[in-house]
């Protein structure tokens, strides 16, 4: 897969790149949109990451010319102005989806996972888990034929750390991505522990969790 | 009371005293003229009788008799010349009463004593005092109905000219102060009037009022330009460890680069929240939702549930499920709702309960409860509980006292009331009042 970073900001391009060519990508960056327009002309994108501020063009301008020269990419945009008619005129134009700074790598990932898959139109995607299996389209865990009585929120944490299997997840990144960006002030909770349990005890009575572990002092990681 | 009724009352009313005035004054002041118009023309007489005895010689008068006498056919004016051996009285002016051919009548009489040719002689003018008086009344009528005519007349020409006058005043006030809505985005046009008091209020509101738009405008960008300030720096960090957690097998530094992330977290949470409350102050969200409060709080408690199981907590809501709240924003509704309601949890005890409940008013309005069984707050510190970054004792390090500031601006911002009410030690009660406009029934 093939991305174009378009992002002023380096020191944030330079961490998603890191990342992403730790997952397999391969990436481009561009910190001005006329940088951006020449990597546009000349390659083909799987996936273009569009921060809406660029120092030399409107975001949105932007979108709209990539989207012509570009048009078999997903896109997925990144504001930092936090303003609503930003995230919905991004999306009226065309984005697939949308990121408010500060956001994790990792929730960069699997939203870009979510967007291939969608586009893929996999009617299943079946992930196995141990002794389970884990369908991410019509949400179910199953053990064999079985299957097991989640919440919602406790789905979207075990696909969550299924699809970032192997690797540490903290709290953070975990509460973020089930709960957003609303405005508690409980930034210590024990929220993300209370659902794990639920998740070990519910499919402990059918089979092993070996895989859920835990890493003191950090929090989890799915091990397979 | 309205400028234009003031100065209408006092221009009436002010009127009213002069014409009462008048009135009472009239009569004494038409009667001193008449008395004084009297005395004067007993005078001229008086000069014409002399100038003809000197012309003529008093025997023009007395015909070689003692006396002269001489009274109009209604004994109204008379006039008397008498020789004298001594005088009788000194001159003067007088009103007294004379007898006449058997009528006695009150006489305005003028004396006056004087020698011809070495006799002394008295000379008397009367005129009845009737007589005096007779025009009183009739001048008095006139006079009356012509004040009237100018009060009434006055008075209308100083409606009509202060109607005129303030009705720059009313354009002003519908124009600047009535119709617009803040922001002031639309184009503030002058009132044009010759009164310059009403010009420079004129533009001096507009003045004002652009530079009003200008500052919440400013303000809004800061809060759009610091939002993005620190979010970039926060996501840069943010993603920094996330690639160090990923490279690292390192049990040491996996804890504490989790432990620096923990700390971002707050970080973030306490940038979002301040934001939070700045664009809610700002009015940047819509309330064009109509929001089922029912369904909301059942998500909501679903959500929770985990939480409250964990700590044995079991919650009841009582909330039909017709109730509908209109103008509001759902995100911002939720958000409250769901602050108040992880608050009953985090400070509720083990084996707690919470009860959501609702009821009208009898003004209407309809309430929302939140109670729980927690720990209470203390009395002195209930004032306080809505303050930025105010903790209690009790919330500790877990909390950035910005949950209730934060339900505290959407509720201010729904124009809802919030009612607390705890009893130290046995819980507290969180009453959301929803004003009977923003309430509705639907059909299920």
């Amino acid at each position: 897969m093939r991305i174009l970073i378009i992002e002023d900001e380096r020191g944030m391009a330079l961490e998603m790149e890191d990342f992403l060519n730790k997952s397999g990508y391969v990436c481009d960056l561009a910190f001005t949109a006329k940088k951006a327009s020449q990597f546009m002309d000349d390659a083909a994108y799987d996936f273009i990451l569009l921060d809406l501020g660029l120092p030399d063009k409107d975001g949105l301008i932007v979108l709209d010319q990539a989207k012509q020269s570009c048009p078999g990419a997903s896109y997925i945009i990144i504001t930092a102005r936090g303003r609503v008619e930003d995230k919905i005129k991004g999306l009226d134009l065309g984005a697939d989806d949308y990121l408010s700074k500060p956001f994790s790598l990792l929730e960069l990932q699997s939203r870009m996972q979510a967007i291939t898959r969608r586009k893929s139109g996999l009617k299943e995607s079946q992930i196995e888990l141990g002794d389970f299996s884990l369908c991410l389209n019509r949400r179910v865990v199953k053990y064999g034929e079985q299957e097991i009585d989640l919440s919602r929120k406790e789905f979207d944490l075990l696909s969550y750390m299924v699809l970032h299997k192997n690797r540490p997840l903290t709290r953070l990144q975990l509460s973020e991505h089930i709960w957003g960006n609303l405005s508690d002030d409980d930034y210590d909770s024990n929220f993300i522990d209370v659902h794990i349990k639920n998740i070990r005890k519910k499919m402990g009575s059918y089979g092993d969790t070996e895989w859920l572990q835990t890493i003191r002092g950090v929090g989890y990681k799915i091990k397979l | 009371m309205k400028l234009l009724t003031k100065l209408t009352l006092f221009s009436t009313v002010s009127k009213a005293v002069i014409a009462l005035l008048f009135v009472l004054l009239l009569p004494s002041m038409v009667e001193r003229v008449a008395f004084n118009y009297t005395n004067y023309l007993l005078k001229q007489q008086e000069k014409k009788v002399f100038a003809t005895i000197k012309k003529n010689g008093i025997d023009y008068y007395l015909e070689g008799d003692s006396t002269y006498g001489s009274y109009t056919m209604l004994k109204e004016e008379y006039i008397s010349l008498e020789r004298n051996k001594l005088l009788l009285t000194p001159d003067t002016l007088v009103t007294s009463k004379r007898m006449i051919e058997g009528d006695t009548l009150v006489y305005r009489v003028l004396i006056r004593n004087f020698e011809y040719n070495g006799n002394a002689y008295t000379l008397e003018i009367g005129k009845t005092l009737a007589s005096i008086n007779q025009y009183n009344r009739p001048l008095q009528r006139i006079a009356l109905s012509v004040l009237l005519i100018l009060v009434v007349l006055t008075l209308v020409m100083d409606l009509g000219f202060t109607q005129v006058l303030l009705k720059p005043l009313k354009r002003i006030i519908r124009s600047k102060l009535d119709s617009p809505k803040f922001p002031y985005n639309e184009k503030l046009e002058p009132v044009i009037t010759s009164t310059t008091d009403f010009r420079s209020l004129d533009e001096a509101l507009i003045n004002l009022m652009h530079k009003i738009t200008d500052d919440f405008e400013r303000e809004r960008a800061f809060t759009s330009n610091a939002s993005h300030e620190l979010m970039t720096p926060l996501g840069i960090l943010q993603n920094k460890m996330e690639n160090i957690l990923l490279s690292t097998q390192d049990a040491d530094v996996l804890e504490k680069i989790s432990a620096m992330m923990k700390t971002l977290g707050r970080l973030k949470k306490i940038v979002n929240a301040l934001l939070l409350i700045s664009r809610i102050e700002n009015r940047q969200y819509s309330r064009q939702d109509v929001v089922a409060l029912s369904p909301l709080l059942s998500e909501m408690t679903e959500e929770l549930q985990p939480l409250m199981d964990d700590e044995e907590i079991s919650c009841t809501t009582n909330i039909p499920g017709n109730i509908v709240i209109k103008q509001a924003n759902h995100d911002l509704l939720f958000q409250l709702f769901y602050n108040l309601l992880t608050n009953a949890i985090r400070y509720n005890k083990k084996d707690g309960t919470i009860a959501v409940d609702e009821h009208f008013m009898a003004d209407g309005n309809y309430v929302i409860t939140i109670k729980d069984t927690g720990i209470g707050i203390p009395e002195n510190v209930l004032p306080h509980i809505f303050d930025r970054f105010r903790k209690s004792a009790s919330s500790g390090s877990n909390s950035n006292g910005l949950g209730l500031s934060i339900v505290k601006s959407i509720a201010e911002f729904h124009d809802l009331e919030l009612n607390v009410s705890s009893v130290n030690g046995q819980g507290s009660s969180f009453a959301v009042i929803i004003p009977q406009a923003m309430i509705d029934r639907v059909e299920r």
